[in-house]
């Protein structure tokens, strides 16, 4: 372009990289810019004094006189909008828009101003986001679901759980309450010692029901739960594990030597149960004629409860198994246990923020249970 | 809970007795009135809310099983009108509003002596023997629209309005308000404008009616506003001079006028 020329106005209206179209203050097409005809494939004489909103598929009809026509009018102007529009072929054109009003001195509207650019892109963008929110909504409610199901399961679980262990737990207190009795009564050493293995059996059976509730929990509801005291005295509740295991185990010598003299915040009825655990394992796997050892101190800030046994190393591998789940060592197949003690025991620990750790030589076994006191 | 006035965003000004009610349509809030109710505020006490989800309406009381007929909407305008004590006052109705006028003259008598429908339609969807405009399948796919682009119609609905030169009386505090729709309540209220069917209902009106029909209103065309003032007993008609769907806004000297010689 020269400059003495001046601006092509002409062709910087008719091939302007946008749609261009004016509308009479009654709605009607004065103009429409090349650009749009070509990107419509309506002819200019074919869209000219027709109504604007006759260009517009229904839905677009339908904004334009109820949103973009009364915002145009109040404001003067309404930039970026959605518009669909038609083709020459019926086909929707789908478009952005910025529309202006042009007014007299009076405010009274003289014609209305319309730049429009193809959208297409823009709007499969705009559906693939809606597509996605969509999507993750949907799957934001099946989780919710999935999560409810859940709930409601485990709700029917713990109060399984909490039947059968009930249940299990009823008959064995009847058994050792009868053997009890019997005990006063028969005369022989033999009947004495048939009662004494009826009430370890008793024993042993009431810690595997414990533990296999426990590990339902842990593994399939609300885990090991506690309940913590620091107030209480620990020692006491470790002194009946140990009459209890001595009672169960005739012929057996437990030593037990505890030094608590700081209070320990922990759940008591649960640090029995490790215990018991770890000293019917010890008592189960230890040599017969060795004594077993417990020893529990508060110490350098920190509750330390260790049993050790003399009894055949155990190998290596087995060591880092011990505390899995079913974990059986070799053993005599009439004590055999279910094998959940020592992960039991281990859960307990972990549920106090602490360890339980075993060290196995030729010379002793020894399971420690370590736990901060703070 | 906030009370009906504050739920509707209603105003009121002028300290006439006699009460003219405007209820705006689907699509914009009350500002549709500014430039037609202050020209009433000499004679009468003028009244205008925006429905429950338009404009500055408390979106937290949109509920969607009670705005899912406008049933729900004349509900509201039969309380806002107990609040203020409406008698004999003029209803002023524009699109979708007009049928909820109609609900709201029957379900309280007396509370409306007189009804102006700006662009009414009782019926959108075409019927055996009744042209309302559009196919089942046209609105449908209005509906689909709308379902299928409300992120397009959010961005619609959040235009960047900065100052405004030309129009410094609509002033600052339309900003963020000027026919502001959540788009999920815009999709429910398009929904129930344009599925609704009160051909039946407007036997019902025995009040004086003013039919405003406007020329080449793509929304309510001609046929649909003669239908309504054929179906309403004491119903008069007066077809503007006006385009498109929005009177109150393209022509508003023409809908006061019109107005004038009936109220």
């Amino acid at each position: 372009m020269s400059s003495t020329s001046g601006p092509d106005f002409h062709d910087m209206i008719e091939n302007a990289p946008c749609g261009y179209i004016t509308l009479h203050a009654n709605g009607r097409i004065e103009h429409v810019n090349l650009t749009f005809l070509t990107w419509s494939g309506h002819a200019a004489d074919q869209m000219v004094g027709k109504r604007f909103s006759d260009f517009l598929t229904i839905p677009g009809r339908i904004y334009y006189e109820t949103h973009i026509a009364p915002l145009l009018r109040m404001q003067g102007f309404f930039n970026e909008f959605a518009i669909d529009m038609l083709n020459a072929g019926g086909e929707p054109l789908q478009m952005i828009a910025n529309a202006s009003e042009r007014r007299d001195p009076d405010g009274k509207p003289l014609l209305v101003r319309l730049a429009l650019i193809k959208a297409t892109d823009r709007r499969r963008y705009e559906q693939e986001l809606l597509a996605a929110r969509e999507l993750s909504i949907a799957a934001e409610k099946a989780t919710q679901e999935v999560l409810r199901l859940e709930q409601e399961t485990s709700d029917l679980r713990e109060q399984f759980i909490a039947v059968l262990g009930h249940d299990l737990r009823n008959p064995l207190a009847s058994i050792s309450a009868g053997a009890r009795i019997l005990d006063r009564t028969v005369q022989s050493e033999k009947e004495h010692q048939v009662i004494a293995m009826m009430q370890t059996t008793v024993m042993r059976m009431a810690s595997m029901i414990d533990n296999v509730l426990d590990f339902a929990r842990g593994r399939l509801g609300g885990g090991i739960t506690l309940e913590c005291e620091a107030g209480k005295p620990l020692e006491p509740a470790l002194t009946q594990v140990v009459d209890e295991l001595r009672l169960a185990w005739p012929g057996r010598v437990i030593e037990a030597d505890f030094a608590i003299d700081q209070p320990v915040n922990c759940d008591r009825v649960r640090i029995g149960q490790l215990l018991s655990n770890l000293l019917g394992n010890a008592l189960t796997h230890g040599a017969f004629d060795e004594p077993v050892v417990v020893h529990a101190e508060t110490r350098d800030g920190s509750f330390e409860l260790w049993v050790a046994n003399v009894g055949e190393p155990i190998p290596p591998a087995a060591i880092k198994k011990l505390f899995e789940p079913f974990f059986r060592g070799k053993t005599r197949v009439n004590t055999q246990g279910l094998g959940l003690g020592l992960y039991i025991a281990s859960q307990i620990a972990r549920a106090h923020g602490g360890t339980l750790t075993a060290i196995s030589t030729p010379a002793e076994t020894r399971f420690t249970f370590s736990m901060p006191l703070g | 809970m906030p009370g009906v006035m504050e739920r509707n965003n209603a105003h009121v000004r002028g300290p006439s007795k006699r009460a003219m009610m405007f209820a705006h349509g689907f699509g914009c809030d009350q500002n549709m009135w500014r430039f037609v109710a202050p020209a009433f505020e000499k004679d009468f006490k003028t009244v205008v809310f925006d429905h429950v989800g338009a404009g500055g309406s408390d979106l937290a009381a949109y509920d969607g099983a009670k705005y899912a007929s406008l049933s729900g909407y004349a509900n509201d305008v039969v309380e806002i009108g107990t609040e203020l004590g409406l008698k004999d006052a003029v209803f002023v109705g524009h699109s979708v509003s007009s049928m909820i006028g109609v609900l709201a003259a029957r379900k309280a008598p007396g509370m409306f002596g007189k009804l102006v429908l700006i662009g009414p339609s009782a019926r959108y969807i075409d019927d055996e023997g009744y042209v309302g405009g559009f196919s089942a399948k046209q609105v449908e796919e209005l509906l689909q629209f709308l379902e299928s682009n409300h992120m397009g119609w959010s961005t619609q609905m959040a235009p960047i309005i900065m100052g405004n030169p030309d129009r410094p009386e609509l002033g600052q505090e339309l900003t963020n308000s000027f026919c502001r729709t959540d788009p999920e309540i815009a999709k429910a209220f398009a929904r129930v404008t344009f599925t609704s069917d009160n051909r039946k209902d407007l036997a019902g009106v025995t009040i004086p009616t003013l039919v405003l029909q406007c020329s080449e209103d793509i929304i309510a065309s001609q046929e649909v506003g003669e239908f309504v003032n054929r179906n309403i007993l004491n119903s008069q008609m007066i077809v503007l001079k006006a385009t498109g769907h929005c009177p109150n806004l393209s022509a508003p000297e023409e809908v006061i006028a019109a107005m004038r010689t009936f109220v």
